[in-house]
């Protein structure tokens, strides 16, 4: 069954691609450019603020307002990081109110549809819960959104094309398929890639081993990213983890730095968020790696502050 | 047949209890909220074995768990033997599935109704020497096990199946309906994670060797070999409630052939084997018989039982303590038996677990495996953490809320953080760092205790002949619990890299080194 869904999947590749490729020749239309390719100067708006709600209202405002991401009738994933089985203080998960109010923008904008998921680390039930993302989505009481456990049917194995860690792997394809998706990670300590942010919290939409991942961390999150098209990211630093990242589970070790990082461009955002480690965004591997391919913009003078 | 109203009643109660037990049964699983709302475990709250086992272990009984099942005692010397035939769900199971299957009209000579008290006394004296076994025998235990090691597996992977089937084919109407309903039936009828157990097909291959019983004569497990059957017999011997006639009509005789449990003889009526159908209540052609309560009867018949065989019976227990440990000491020998959070300490846990499989039922990361021969050979079917297969949640403590008996403690969160069930030791030769020069540190990153307990440490190495700087895992022993999610989630393939040992256990009671294990 497999072989013949690879083979379908191959030939529909192929019509998909002569199709754009033709439509592409019309200069008016210009699908080729696929957003994930750096823009020359992207926007980056970053905003401090105690109230969460505003503070997410703001920086989305002064990039132009959800409404430059999210257009009417379509079908929104937000990404937040869920994965461990602990309670909000503990900075392990995206904060709840972040979330609710980005879901909020987005049912305001018109979206059709806005579903929330990740694949957790400890048990999913366990970290929906305690993360505190459970009851502030149900709270929403809008049958638009829903927070969803990742279905182990929907994982698809994709070609990453150009790939350098890997010539493929399996992806959630209720994301791939998706009009849009926004990256909502939480900034935390990572003792491999460094930090964990925005291309790191895409590992919660993909399947299989992903432990593996780890061997070349920095070339496999840019595989990753080099797929799975972000059409904005926001950085929930919050609060932030600086130690016994990413699951923490020590009040000590999160620092409350009352910061929201938003950008289209998820590599600039996370080359921002390292600044609030003490960190340059050389520093950081993944960031490298990822503007090395040309999948987003990392010298942070490049980057035009809104 | 005539069926009277009592019989009617009869397979209402069964039927409803045995509804009970499996909605507890489904509830015995994690939905969202810490404490289980519901007493899943009453199935064996009620069960005067598991009674019997805590009452015989080491340390105080726990009455405020068990006194349903003393209640259920003194209510079968009032009644009889009303549990096996009203409320047993092995029993009930077996008397609807001889409707399906068919049944076997074999009688088997009087004889081999014994051997359920025999089995009973037997077990007993072992388990006052120290050696219990009761969990293998019991039918409740017998019941839920098989359902959670076997039943309820299956049905899960079928019922699976066909949500799957409707999900890759586009199949008209149907499939819309399976999407619709499969959240619904995820989250109430199903396992939220598809169960998986080592010893489920043996446990199958037990449970379906009783039922399949039910082809050889009505109720064979229930007349024979059920020692709880036995236990209830011996308490019913002088019953208030009271089948009138006592003996077999001489001009009918009916009862001879039509009891199920052939209490009727003309010598009395058995109590101790009078299931309390009440079937004859309505099958009797005269519409002669009554049950009532009346005291000083002396035309009950009583236990089929002679002094030579109680007494072989009563040594054979006797042997078992020196027989069972003449190998060496299971726990001592395997650093791999690892017992759930809060497991008493190995000899105690071992008269106190009665082998039901509550807590396998309800660990959320599905570490808990029945184990074979790994506890030495009357650890059959103890609950063992496997972390390769799934590991211990930080945060949970369900294994020790459904434990009817204190094999393992009932552990608040705080505690059960700190109760340690293993030490991670990690594999040099298998670990990528270690044995391949390759980045990786998915331990650490599971790792859940505050302060970690595996850590990064960064050396220079060569490696192929340049050096390199590269982070190797290390294990603080003195912070790590032995949940194993590191053992569960090491990428590497086939044996994990690092491994849980049984060392340090909080359960094992020792003096320790001041300075540490080793100095």
């Amino acid at each position: 069954m497999t072989r013949i869904d690879r083979r379908t999947f191959i030939r529909q590749s192929i019509r998909t691609a002569v199709a754009t490729s033709a439509v592409g020749c019309l200069p008016a239309l210009d699908l080729l450019a696929l957003p994930a390719i750096a823009a020359d100067s992207p926007p980056l708006a970053m905003r401090k603020g105690k109230n969460v709600k505003q503070l997410v209202q703001e920086t989305i405002g002064a990039l132009g307002g959800i409404e430059e991401f999210v257009k009417p009738g379509e079908v929104v994933v937000v990404k937040p990081n869920i994965g461990w089985d602990r309670t909000v203080e503990l900075a392990a998960n995206t904060h709840p109110e972040v979330v609710t109010t980005l879901v909020e923008l987005c049912l305001d904008a018109g979206a059709k549809q806005v579903r929330i998921f990740d694949r957790t680390c400890n048990d999913e039930r366990r970290c929906y819960t305690q993360s505190g993302i459970r009851s502030a989505v149900e709270g929403l009481n809008a049958d638009r959104v829903s927070l969803e456990y990742m279905d182990r049917r929907a994982y698809k194995e994709l070609a990453i094309k150009g790939g350098k860690a890997f010539d493929r792997w399996e992806f959630y394809m209720p994301v791939i398929e998706a009009d849009r998706l926004i990256n909502v990670p939480i900034a935390k300590h990572h003792s491999i890639s460094k930090l964990t942010l925005g291309m790191k919290n895409l590992m919660g939409v993909i399947g299989g081993n992903r432990g593996r991942l780890h061997h070349q961390i920095a070339e496999s999150l840019a595989d990753i990213a080099s797929v799975i098209h972000t059409d904005l990211t926001v950085i929930d630093a919050t609060r932030i983890l600086v130690a016994n990242g990413p699951q923490g589970g020590r009040t000590e070790d999160v620092r409350n730095t009352e910061t929201l990082i938003a950008s289209p461009d998820m590599v600039a955002a996370d080359a921002y968020a390292t600044t609030l480690f003490g960190f340059k965004p050389e520093d950081v591997a993944t960031v490298v790696a990822a503007a090395q391919r040309g999948l987003g913009v990392m010298d942070l003078k490049q980057v035009r502050m809104v | 047949m005539k069926n009277s109203s009592w019989t009617y009643a009869r397979k209402i109660s069964q039927s409803f209890c045995l509804a009970v037990f499996l909605w507890l049964f489904l509830k015995t699983e994690y939905r969202g909220i810490d404490q289980l709302p519901y007493p899943v475990s009453l199935l064996f709250r009620i069960d005067p074995l598991a009674a019997l086992a805590d009452f015989l272990a080491p340390g105080p009984f726990g009455w405020q768990v068990l006194w349903p099942a003393l209640l259920i005692l003194l209510g079968t010397v009032l009644f009889g033997r009303f549990f096996c035939g009203w409320i047993c769900p092995l029993g009930s199971t077996l008397d609807g599935l001889g409707k399906v299957i068919g049944r076997g009209r074999r009688t088997f000579s009087p004889g081999w109704r014994s051997v359920k008290y025999y089995l009973l006394i037997g077990m007993g004296t072992a388990t006052l020497f120290g050696v219990q076994l009761l969990g293998l025998f019991d039918p409740l235990a017998i019941f839920l096990r098989s359902l959670t090691l076997a039943v309820y597996p299956a049905y899960n992977y079928g019922l699976n199946g066909i949500f799957d089937f409707f999900y890759e084919h586009d199949v008209l109407l149907l499939s819309a309906a399976a999407k619709n309903s499969y959240p619904f039936f995820r989250d109430n009828l199903m396992a939220f994670h598809q169960p998986i157990f080592a010893l489920g097909l043996f446990t199958l291959i037990i449970f379906l060797i009783i039922l399949l019983l039910e082809k050889v004569e009505h109720r064979f497990w229930c007349k024979n070999l059920c020692p709880l059957g036995g236990l209830f017999g011996l308490c019913s011997r002088y019953a208030i409630l009271q089948r009138t006639p006592q003996k077999l009509c001489v001009d009918c005789k009916a009862c001879d052939s039509l009891c199920r449990s052939g209490a009727v003889r003309s010598s009395g009526h058995m109590r101790s084997e009078c299931l309390l159908c009440m079937d004859c209540t309505g099958f009797c052609p005269e519409e002669r018989v009554r049950f009532g309560l009346r005291t000083g009867s002396d035309n009950g018949v009583g236990v089929d039982l002679q002094r030579r065989g109680v007494l072989t019976a009563m040594a054979s227990g006797v042997m078992m303590a020196p027989v069972v440990h003449i190998g060496p000491v299971t726990h001592e020998q395997n650093p791999y038996l690892i017992r759930p959070p809060g497991a008493v300490a190995e000899d105690e846990f071992l008269q106190r677990c009665v082998r039901c499989a509550e807590c396998m039922k309800v660990c959320i990361g599905g570490t808990l495996q029945p184990a074979l021969l790994e506890a030495g050979p009357v650890g059959l079917w103890t609950p063992l953490v496997v972390p390769r297969i799934g590991y211990c949640e930080y945060n949970c403590t369900l294994c020790g809320q459904v434990c009817p008996t204190g094999a393992i403690a009932p552990l608040k969160l705080p505690e059960k953080k700190k109760n340690v069930i293993g030490l991670a030791v990690i594999k040099k030769d298998r670990c990528l760092p270690f044995a391949k020069g390759v980045e990786c540190l998915v331990c650490e990153e599971h790792c859940p205790t505050g302060e970690k307990a595996i850590i990064m440490e960064e050396k220079e190495v060569l490696v192929s002949g340049n050096i390199r700087r590269l982070k190797f895992p290390k294990v603080i022993d003195k912070l790590c619990i032995g949940c194993g999610i590191c053992e569960t989630k090491c990428p590497v393939e086939g044996a994990s890299a690092v491994r849980i040992i049984n060392e340090g256990e909080s359960r094992r009671k020792r003096s320790e080194l001041l300075a540490g294990p080793y100095g």
